[in-house]
């Protein structure tokens, strides 16, 4: 009897250890359910999902970068420069979409190489690279915008994001899709294992014959490609491409989604279930904040305060010695 | 040699800034009249002010994060204050109160809880930030009291009160950095932190105190920012972040830690205020700037930190 108690509560404790955010989202969703009017409706479920579903393909890049042990503080600039430049190419140019996109993606996959280039080989320690580069891009941004925005986007252009398949938004199919092949990336294959090897310690993952130094450029080229999807179906989702579209606001949404979902901060930890619940549980606050009718800017230092208690949990959680 | 190296580094920056007026001087009319350098000379206190906390921070191989959230929360804090009524003296004290007890946050998480100090001070940003916009629903304030403009504004026997402030500021830091014991112990933790706790030295104090005495300048920043522009933008502080790191590393502050001086810093910070000034006499947009200033701070660590590393490869004996 007791033995299979024993059991139990061990079985409890470890789950919980595994998927803290997925514990946090639901506690704090039942909470939702009963204090916050509206909150239990099927389509403020769907509101929340469609809301979450950009920021878990950017989150998805941070959690990476966050296991590498780096961070990527250019994050949200490198958003704006990409959602200015699909705006540019298909409304201002006229390229074909499907090329419009392609030199989009190319222009992330560009930014993640130049970040993870200075990182690595340069050994400039990522938070001073990424916020140098973010300032440049973000400079960068507003020359090639000169400031202004792009508004109302082809149709078709907008129909990438904004379709429905079986009654699902194609935003979200396409959330989804990526989060189905991180899983595969992160947790079933070389990739994620030497990843987390090199996270916890780089030295002995480049002993054991680990190519580390492509492994880490890579890291960072994967968060920007992701961040250039982000930026393309954000783009869509407003209808409207703007240079300051993400900015630092953003970057930290997504960190604190990455760290709410058990990331550590010295590398090597991170999943890809615990970053998608880490964004829910943003998310599910922020809609509270929204239907509790509270200033949005009570957001932003509510999210300071999660991100803070996540750190500690995580801390005390597993304390390093 | 180790000395001699040094002062060829101060002599470059010393050199660097005197063919950086002579360029610009000869370039832009209007650049070097008595006008235009107090008027550098001021904007740039702003930035010199938070970089003496920068300059320790990163000696202590952390860095501050949390200058735009802290500085526009302070000031926002001060702003709404004196517009109650407080005295000025006590409005200060409450800006610098809140600017400080961020700061030591900072030190708290970094000394107890071992978080790297880039998030910490990023998240107590991006919270100060929040604040400062929940505080006035995001709205700007303005019309203070004329004896607190003047702090900002007036000038006393030609020379900005600003200025006296920021000279306050570096030489306190100045002598703090190299004639107390606290300042070689902040010196010796950025060089090595094993070493340090050995000698039995608390890293505690020294964390709370760096972290503390960075929030502190942060704050002292913004209300001086806030008396200079006289009003208070819930999102003003957001171009001292880089400028005051970029002062700290043009002034020859090592990321690596245990290495900088405060004057130095100091002149970072003027070029810094001579880069921006001279870049909007020329006409060139704000954006050019934060690319410039992003490129030069990566440009330079890179440089410090590869010539540190060879160092290192020639003391190796294997």
């Amino acid at each position: 009897m007791s033995t299979t108690q024993l059991l139990f509560s061990e079985k409890v404790r470890r789950f919980v250890k595994r998927n803290g955010s997925v514990v946090i989202f639901l506690i704090l969703a039942i909470i939702a359910s009963i204090f916050v009017k509206n909150f239990f409706a099927l389509n403020n479920f769907l509101t929340i999902i469609k809301q979450a579903a950009i920021p878990i393909i950017a989150c998805l890049g941070i959690t990476l970068v966050l296991m590498t042990g780096g961070i990527d503080l250019s994050l949200g600039y490198t958003l704006g420069l990409c959602s200015i430049t699909v705006g540019l190419l298909v409304k201002g140019v006229g390229l074909p979409i499907w090329l419009s996109i392609f030199i989009t993606l190319l222009v992330g996959l560009l930014v993640g190489f130049i970040n993870g280039i200075l990182v690595q080989v340069v050994k400039v320690p990522a938070f001073i690279v990424t916020l140098g580069t973010g300032y440049i891009i973000f400079g960068i941004a507003q020359i090639v915008s000169s400031g202004s925005d792009i508004n109302r986007l082809p149709a078709n252009f907008r129909a990438i994001g904004v379709t429905n398949i079986f009654g699902l938004n194609t935003t979200v199919l396409i959330s989804l899709i990526i989060c189905v092949v991180m899983y595969y990336l992160l947790h079933h294959s070389t990739f994620g294992r030497s990843l987390s090897a090199f996270g916890f310690n780089a030295k002995a993952a480049r002993m054991s014959g680990i190519k580390t130094e492509r492994l880490n450029i890579s890291v960072y080229m994967i968060c920007s490609f992701l961040v250039a999807i982000a930026a393309i179906l954000l783009t869509i989702r407003v209808n409207c491409a703007q240079p300051t579209m993400g900015g630092g606001v953003y970057t930290f949404e997504v960190i604190t989604g990455a760290i709410i979902g058990g990331a550590s901060l010295f590398g090597g930890i991170g999943t890809v279930i615990g970053s998608v619940f880490g964004v829910l549980t943003i998310k599910v606050l922020e809609n509270c904040i929204n239907l509790l009718n509270v200033s949005y800017y009570t957001y932003q230092a509510f999210q300071g305060i999660v991100i803070l208690l996540a750190i500690i949990f995580e801390n005390v959680k597993n304390r390093r010695l | 040699m180790k000395g001699l190296k040094i002062s060829k580094k101060n002599l470059l920056i010393i050199a660097i800034v005197v063919a950086l007026f002579i360029i610009l001087g000869s370039l832009i009319p209007g650049f070097l009249s008595i006008k235009n350098l107090l008027n550098i000379v001021r904007q740039s206190s702003i930035i010199a002010i938070v970089a003496c906390g920068m300059t320790m921070v990163i000696i202590i191989k952390g860095i501050d994060l949390s200058v735009t959230g802290v500085l526009s929360f302070c000031a926002m804090v001060n702003g709404l204050l004196l517009l109650k009524g407080w005295p000025i003296p006590l409005a200060m004290l409450a800006g610098l109160a809140v600017g400080t007890l961020m700061g030591l946050f900072n030190g708290l998480m970094v000394e107890k809880l071992g978080i790297p100090a880039f998030i910490t001070t990023l998240v107590v940003g991006n919270v100060g930030g929040g604040l400062a916009l929940l505080l006035n629903a995001g709205k700007s304030i303005g019309g203070f009291p004329a004896p607190y403009v003047f702090m900002g504004n007036g000038t006393i026997l030609g020379v900005p009160v600003s200025n006296y402030i920021m000279i306050l500021f570096v030489v306190v830091t100045s002598i703090l950095m190299s004639k107390t014991r606290l300042g070689v112990y902040i010196y010796a933790m950025g060089g090595n932190e094993t070493v340090v706790k050995q000698q039995g030295i608390s890293t505690a104090t020294i964390n709370f105190f760096v972290y503390g005495f960075s929030g502190f300048c942060i704050a002292m920043a913004g209300i001086l920012l806030s008396g200079q522009l006289d009003t208070v933008h819930p999102t003003q502080g957001e171009p001292y972040q880089l400028d005051a790191i970029a002062a700290c590393v043009i002034g020859g502050v090592s990321m690596l830690g245990g290495e900088g001086k405060v004057y130095f810093a100091l002149i970072g910070a003027l070029i810094i205020g001579v880069q921006r000034n001279a870049l909007n006499l020329l006409g060139i947009h704000p954006f050019y700037q934060n690319i410039f200033v992003g490129i030069i701070i990566i440009v330079i660590v890179a440089l410090n930190i590869h010539q540190k590393r060879r160092t290192i490869e020639h003391s190796k004996i294997f």
